[in-house]
């Protein structure tokens, strides 16, 4: 017989609504505009990538210019990891030839959303020539068999 | 012409020059490719794009506008440079105009600059370049100077148009295809590029300072990489990895 407790209608509902509004939240990142940097945090967004394989999930990141000793890489829940990398010096804005705002930067930060289960406990980090590779072993958390 | 697209010339345009494309595309090869042709050759601007099929957008260089789309030169080379994105929607005409303003200047030839992208491109330390050609004749004159031939495969973007246009209108092109990140800017593919368009045409510039400056660029060429991005998913790009069906 059976364990598995009942689900109420009241905990449905509130994960419906929790699905919403992360969907909806997903939704106006992608549609917003906004600036790759942010000139409070000192902070700027890197380029980067999501590949899943059957066996694994790699992220790439495109980190130049970083010291591959202050990479940070944390997993934040089941499906999202922060990635975190100080730049050799600090880069001016002005450095970059834009002259009408004021700021300078000296870390690399992004939040990506895995898409698929893997085993965050399991994460495999290399750094080759400025591309950061994360690597993540799927779940399979069941099967269902061909007849 | 397209009557929606103006060629605006700015200095005397040489006649039988070499016509070369750097547009935003995988790794942004092409422009990286073609801002260090600029530097490195001291070209001048000669011409500039006047569209209204172009986004409301100018660029400010020493605090005077420029047109987004631009032809630099001197007595032989004519460098055709986008410094944003070019839109699917528009592509057609862009590229025809600037065709057929190359060929109003009896230009030569028309050599697109390009990446072709790969997977795990951080584990290949030489990027090959491979090249495709408008006709028989101009890719056995590849050959015979030992560049790989793409002789498969599909190709996407400004330089797919390019080499149609081109060999409909009999005009010898050549599309350079560098191995390179299909959405971080690489500007070792870019040194590749370059390296192989010596070989063709004698236009020689050294990369080494391409290649010093290498974490600089990627670490400017973020933004212009990410909007190129957004345009390059809306030409479905992922179509260069496809395998094709060929039909004789």
């Amino acid at each position: 017989m059976s364990t598995r407790r009942r689900r109420s209608i009241f905990d449905v509902i509130d994960e419906y609504f929790e699905n919403l509004e992360e969907w909806a939240e997903r939704f106006r990142e992608a549609l917003i505009e906004k600036p790759s940097w942010n000139r409070r945090a000192c902070t700027i967004e890197p380029l980067r990538n999501v590949m899943i394989t059957p066996t694994e999930v790699i992220v790439t990141v495109d980190l130049p210019y970083t010291e591959e000793n202050t990479i940070q890489v944390k997993p934040i829940n089941n499906d999202t990891i922060e990635i975190l990398a100080k730049l050799k010096q600090k880069v001016k804005l002005y450095d970059l030839g834009i002259t009408h705002y004021k700021g300078e930067f000296q870390t690399f930060h992004c939040q990506t959303r895995i898409p698929v289960s893997v085993h965050m406990d399991r994460m495999e980090i290399r750094f080759k020539k400025g591309i950061l590779e994360i690597h993540l072993p799927r779940k399979h958390e069941y099967e269902i068999s061909v007849e | 012409m397209s009557a929606e697209v103006k060629i605006i010339e700015k200095k005397d345009i040489p006649h039988d020059a070499v016509m070369l494309f750097g547009f935003p595309d995988v790794g942004l090869v092409g422009v990286i490719a073609a801002s260090h042709l600029i530097s490195e050759l001291n070209l001048t601007e000669v011409a500039y794009m006047d569209s209204s099929l172009l986004p409301p957008l100018i660029v400010l260089h020493e605090g005077l506008p420029h047109s987004p789309i631009r032809v630099f030169g001197n007595h032989n080379i004519l460098l055709a440079v986008s410094e944003t994105a070019i839109s699917a929607d528009v592509i057609y005409p862009i590229m025809h105009s600037l065709i057929d303003w190359g060929r109003s200047k009896k230009a030569q030839m028309m050599i697109s600059l390009s990446g072709i992208p790969i997977q795990d491109r951080q584990d290949i330390e030489e990027p090959k370049v491979f090249a495709a050609a408008s006709s028989k004749e101009v890719l056995k004159m590849i050959q015979d100077k030992g560049i790989d031939i793409l002789k498969e495969g599909y190709m996407v973007g400004p330089q797919a148009i390019t080499m149609q246009y081109c060999a409909s209108k009999s005009v010898p092109a050549i599309t350079l295809l560098a191995q390179c990140f299909f959405n971080y800017p690489d500007p070792k593919a870019a040194a590749e590029v370059l390296n192989k368009l010596a070989i063709i045409t004698g236009i020689k510039v050294d990369v080494s300072n391409l290649l010093e400056k290498g974490e600089e660029i990627r670490l400017r060429a973020r933004d212009v990489m990410r909007r190129t991005q957004q345009e390059m998913s809306k030409m479905k790009k992922t179509q260069e990895y496809d395998i094709p069906l060929y039909v004789s």
